[in-house]
């Protein structure tokens, strides 16, 4: 199917999760290690399995985006490589470190801004470092290029109500840059955003990661998004979730918005948008035979 | 017939519209307006009744004899000792129980809402001691302290300390998932994760609690003064009622209402002031 993308389907028979474990951009950085995560059961029901033989690698300075169908366990994965949740079965790893926590060597953008209200944008982005004991004469300094760099200059006063959902996100991800983080998290984003707004922080972020190469492991349910700032995108299965189909975006970075309109970009998107399509109906019917049983 | 109800019915709606909405838009206007209004629609219902002679002599004290028993009040006091005397020792009560339940219930409050052991230590007690009313408890307090300043200011304390508490360890425990994930992913130890995000992210429900607990501690000054005490504006108006002076018993109730109040304005000025973000 398809063979002139590099496509790499893992629901063949064979499922070979080595044949992943190189990106283009060097050794693998993120593993997900055969991951299966359980919900305990809430009241009495049947627990919820989220993540089932979830497997993945990710390269070191990869940007790497995930969609699929809501409910199929986007989230899931980000809080596990995120250490806000523990695996049930399997390790996440982190440079062949298995992951046991939170840590500042992986920073997190959150969908809804979770910015401290009472705290300026500049206390925001400084609070981690200044939490750290490091010296303000050598934070502030950094806080203010980031934040002239996330076109937020002369905001560093306001609070985040001052500020409209895309400057909150700007400002979010200032705070997630500032300590220079092995690896980026984003959970869906820009999916609060206009359109608009949306293609400028696509943009701004492909600018950001120029400056130091994190690896950024992104959400969305956007597959012109996932495209647009990838250099690979998986598509995963509805839940319990596995990768259906993983493609490469060969084009070079840095890309504009011309990107969109080009030959890649559109059969990119079709294949894409299949696949997702198949996992969104295999949810569906599930829940119509739900319904009728 | 039905026309000619119809029309009359028809013509005031019409008549109504344009000057229901410019009610509207001149809303800040009208408010005060209508308050004043209706203050001061009470004050001649006030006067005419109290003057007419239909109630029983005394029961409804006239504008003047107000006037007359507050200068008494005002220049010789009431049983030896001044007004302001009365009015300062309901205050220091009330205020000093207030103050200690504070001092003690928020930090307690943020830990155990803050911790699992501190939550599952002290929920159980919570739920039950809550919905007790703060003055049931005076007859123990008078047991244990006597009718001394000691339990008066136990049982104050003991009143705000409840509802600070309750609020504080609410706040705590309902801090937003993603404050929290923030902070650990920012790298936040326990203690700064406490002070830093807990703390201020509590601090509009603690506050919540402050306006409850304000409230209820001049009530419950009140109620105990009204049994037990020589001094205060509850003894005052119960010793009054007892001896017939009825005019002193309405003075207090009015100074009892307008300390409250006051003390209510001063919890929601300290509020705008410091939690600027809430409700945005
Ligand atoms: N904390 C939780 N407790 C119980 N079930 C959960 C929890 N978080 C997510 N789930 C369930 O796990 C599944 C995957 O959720 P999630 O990872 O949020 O999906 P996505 O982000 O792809 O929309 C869903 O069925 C969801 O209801
Ligand atoms: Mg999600």
């Amino acid at each position: 199917m398809l063979s002139y993308l590099s496509l790499h389907d893992v629901n063949a028979p064979t499922i070979a999760p080595t044949g992943l474990a190189h990106g283009v951009h060097g050794p693998s950085d993120v593993r997900f290690q055969d991951i299966k995560k359980v919900y305990g059961s809430v009241r009495g029901g049947a627990g919820t399995v989220a993540l089932e033989s979830f497997d993945l690698s990710i390269a070191s300075g990869e940007i790497f985006s995930i969609v699929g169908p809501t409910g199929c366990g986007k989230s899931t994965a980000l809080n596990l490589l995120a250490g806000f949740e523990a695996t049930t079965e399997g390790v996440v790893a982190v440079g062949g470190q298995a992951i046991v926590g939170p840590s500042i060597d992986r920073a997190v953008v959150f969908q809804h801004p979770s910015l401290f209200p009472w705290l300026s944008v500049m206390d925001n982005v400084t609070l981690g470092q200044k939490c750290r004991g490091e010296p303000a004469s050598r934070y502030e300094e950094r806080a203010r290029h980031l934040l002239h760099e996330v076109g937020l200059r002369g905001f560093e006063k306001h609070y985040p109500y001052q500020l409209s959902g895309g400057m909150q996100q700007r400002v979010q991800i200032a705070r997630a840059l500032i300590g220079e983080p092995r690896v980026l998290l984003m959970d869906e984003p820009f999916g609060a955003l206009d359109s608009q707004t949306r293609l400028m922080m696509q943009e701004l972020l492909l600018r950001l990661w120029q400056g130091f190469k994190p690896t950024i492991f992104f959400i969305t349910h956007d597959v012109g998004e996932a495209i647009f700032i990838s250099d690979r995108v998986v598509v995963m299965t509805g839940r319990p979730g596995r990768v259906k189909l993983s493609v490469e975006v060969k084009a070079p970075k840095p890309r504009d918005y011309s990107f969109i309109s080009s030959p890649e970009f559109i059969d990119l998107q079709g294949t894409l948008l299949q696949a997702v399509h198949e996992a969104a109906a295999s949810v569906y019917e599930a829940q119509a035979g739900g319904v009728l049983k | 017939m039905t026309s000619n109800n119809i029309q009359p019915s028809a013509r005031p709606n019409a008549a109504a519209k344009p000057s229901s909405s410019a009610l509207f838009m001149s809303d800040a206007l009208t408010k005060p307006l209508l308050s004043a209004v209706s203050i001061l629609v009470l004050l001649v219902v006030w006067a005419t009744l109290s003057t007419s002679g239909i109630l029983p002599q005394g029961y409804l004290p006239t504008p003047s004899e107000i006037s007359q028993d507050f200068t008494l009040l005002a220049t010789q006091g009431y049983k030896g000792v001044s007004l302001y005397d009365h009015i300062g020792i309901s205050l220091f009560r009330a205020l000093s129980g207030f103050v200690l339940g504070v001092l003690l219930g928020v930090p307690l409050g943020l830990l155990t809402g803050f911790t699992k052991t501190g939550n599952a230590l002290v929920s159980p007690i919570m739920a039950f001691l809550r919905p007790i009313p703060p003055i049931a408890f005076i007859p123990m307090v008078v047991l244990y302290f006597g009718l001394g300043e000691t339990g008066k200011v136990v049982l104050i304390f003991w009143t705000a300390f409840n509802y600070v508490h309750v609020n504080a360890h609410s706040g705590a425990a309902n801090v937003p998932l993603a404050y929290l994930r923030a902070a650990k992913s920012l790298g936040l130890t326990r203690w700064q994760q406490f002070f830093r995000i807990i703390f201020p992210a509590a601090i509009p429900q603690i506050f919540t609690g402050l306006r409850v607990a304000m409230a209820l501690s001049w009530a419950v000054v009140v109620a105990a003064e009204l049994t037990g005490a020589q001094e205060g504006l509850g003894y005052m108006i119960s010793d009054a009622a007892l001896t017939f002076r009825i005019p002193t018993v309405f003075i207090g109730i009015a100074i009892i209402g307008a300390i409250g109040l006051l003390l209510n304005l001063a919890i929601e000025y300290l509020e705008t002031r410091i939690v600027h973000w809430r409700g945005r």
